[in-house]
């Protein structure tokens, strides 16, 4: 691929913003034009996913100043979708529709439509209604369906998803714009609530309000910004409509197929990796989806962060702002503006050395995908 | 009086799910089934999945076994009183032919793997009606 991140924008993650999603998308976008130097009159596409709770591309394209767009793209999911709308957005970029689409996730994930709780009464709809009886309906009680299996199947332990949390927590330990900064220890972990058992408080995400905006452009723009572009060496996107109880093995997500999809794309390897920003909506999610694409064999995902190699020093740092866990949920495009930190080497006290290759995963359970960014030009 | 604010939710049926609904107002627990492959599948089609004949509900067995399961301690949806239990079964009739329900019985007794027997009961008091899961001895 020959398309390159120029330019990342963000708001503040806070409980309660204040503001609409239009706004803070926005101020997101004009973060990531400011950063790459480049004017709205360049961008000619935007694109956003959303599951009706935030403002569609045209809206916010029209609040930045710009009439009309060449392409603009709202599509309908979760974080399953953030790798595969960075791709789709490059691939638009290639075939030469645009040259540069801004890229963006704005929600009131706290304050406004929450993931992790229904108000009732409410009438559910699609595949939906057939899960409405049990009230299985929000992603912490997916995901612990999911990881009791594992933990049947394989011997992987709570303690397993709690040194994924505790390293993700060392790690937003030094970054000033996480929700969650306070150390974690392993008694503070296993002492932590119940939400769904397998599931405690420690293994869901930090639920936030906020924005994040990449700026993707093709090679020529990419050549005259501001920042070192950080490019887009590849793709990969497994999305399926199993659901959350039809999905043959649970302890396995998309990544089974997306891992060795991904690898001979590119050409790479998990070692070659100096960042991994895993999709980290539960720890769970970690653990299965480092399995998919080849860090380490089937249930062995507790030893690796136990003994060290996802930090500093180690094989690969995972999630070095802290992940959606510490960092804030911002639906996973966080990941990507943490990973082009990371390669322009501009991420400060939390830098990793030489850091020339990063994985960004999205999504969890029967769908997701992921790109892989580097440094230097592929 | 019941507070609206703790009903849980309900099906809203369409074209396809319907007669799944209905037949369980009628007390009979059914799947949907392919009429040519014989194959089972929910949620229900109008179609196969596999070979794309037209489907019809057939009456299962309600018997199962739990594929995995949590244990709800907060009260994310309305409707229940944690702490209970929502499984994912597998019915008897086809490996991987599963769903989700609420499983009646202490969360320190549910285990993988151990058998359950079906019975329908009302949603709340929403005049819908659906599968609930009890342990039953192996």
């Amino acid at each position: 691929m020959s398309s390159a991140i120029v330019g990342i924008g963000r708001t503040a993650y806070s409980r309660r913003s204040g503001r609409t999603t239009k706004a803070m998308a926005a101020d997101a976008c004009r973060g990531a034009l400011a950063d790459a130097g480049l004017t709205m009159a360049e961008v000619d596409g935007m694109c956003t996913f959303m599951v009706m709770d935030s403002a569609q591309p045209i809206e916010v394209a029209w609040a930045l100043g710009r009439d009309q767009l060449a392409w603009a793209n709202g599509m309908y999911g979760g974080g399953n979708l953030v790798a595969d709308q960075i791709a789709t957005a490059a691939a638009v970029i290639e075939a030469g529709i645009c040259q540069a689409v801004l890229v963006y996730r704005s929600l009131n994930g706290r304050s406004g439509y929450r993931f992790g709780t229904i108000d009732g009464p409410m009438q559910v709809e699609g595949d939906g209604q057939f899960d409405a009886p049990s009230g299985f309906l929000v992603p912490p009680q997916w995901f612990a369906m999911w990881a009791r299996r594992h933990q049947h199947v394989y011997g992987s332990t709570a303690e397993d998803l709690g040194h994924i949390a505790i390293t993700e927590r060392s790690h937003a330990e030094r970054n000033e714009h996480a929700l969650r900064r306070e150390p974690l220890t392993m008694d503070e972990y296993l002492a932590g609530r119940f939400i769904a058992e397998p599931f405690r408080i420690y293994d869901c995400t930090s639920e936030v309000d906020g924005a994040v905006a990449i700026l993707l452009a093709s090679e020529a723009v990419a050549r005259g910004t501001n920042k070192p572009p950080v490019w887009l060496v590849g793709s990969a996107n497994s999305q399926s409509g199993a659901g959350w109880s039809t999905w043959d093995d649970p302890t396995e997500m998309y990544a089974r197929s997306v891992g060795p999809v991904l690898w001979d794309r590119t050409g790479l390897r998990p070692g070659d990796m100096d960042v991994a920003c895993m999709y980290d909506c539960f720890t769970y999610t970690v653990m299965a989806t480092m399995e998919g694409y080849g860090f380490c064999e089937k249930g062995e995902v507790g030893s690796y962060f136990a003994k060290g190699r996802a930090t500093y020093g180690g094989d690969v740092v995972v999630n070095p702002h802290g992940g959606l866990l510490s960092e804030g949920y911002i639906h996973g495009l966080n990941h990507h503006y943490e990973a082009t930190l990371q390669l322009r080497g501009d991420a400060g006290v939390r830098q990793v050395p030489d850091a020339r290759l990063a994985l960004v995963t999205a999504g969890g359970g029967p769908f997701g995908g992921a790109n892989i960014y580097a440094k230097d030009k592929p | 009086m019941s507070d609206a604010l703790l009903l849980p939710p309900v099906p809203l049926p369409d074209a396809d799910s319907e007669a799944y609904w209905e037949s369980l107002r009628a007390g009979t627990f059914a799947i949907s089934r392919c009429s040519a492959c014989r194959t089972w599948m929910h949620p229900p089609l109008e179609a196969c999945r596999r070979c794309g004949a037209p489907t019809a509900l057939e009456s299962v067995s309600g018997k199962g076994n739990v594929f995995s399961f949590i244990v709800v301690r907060h009260p994310a949806v309305p409707g229940h009183a944690p702490p209970y239990v929502i499984a994912v079964i597998e019915l008897a009739e086809q490996p991987g032919l599963r769903l989700t329900g609420i499983v009646d019985a202490d969360p320190k007794a549910v285990t993988i793997g151990a058998p359950v027997q079906a019975t329908v009961a009302e949603i709340g008091d929403s005049g819908m009606f659906a599968p609930r899961f009890q342990l039953v001895a192996s």
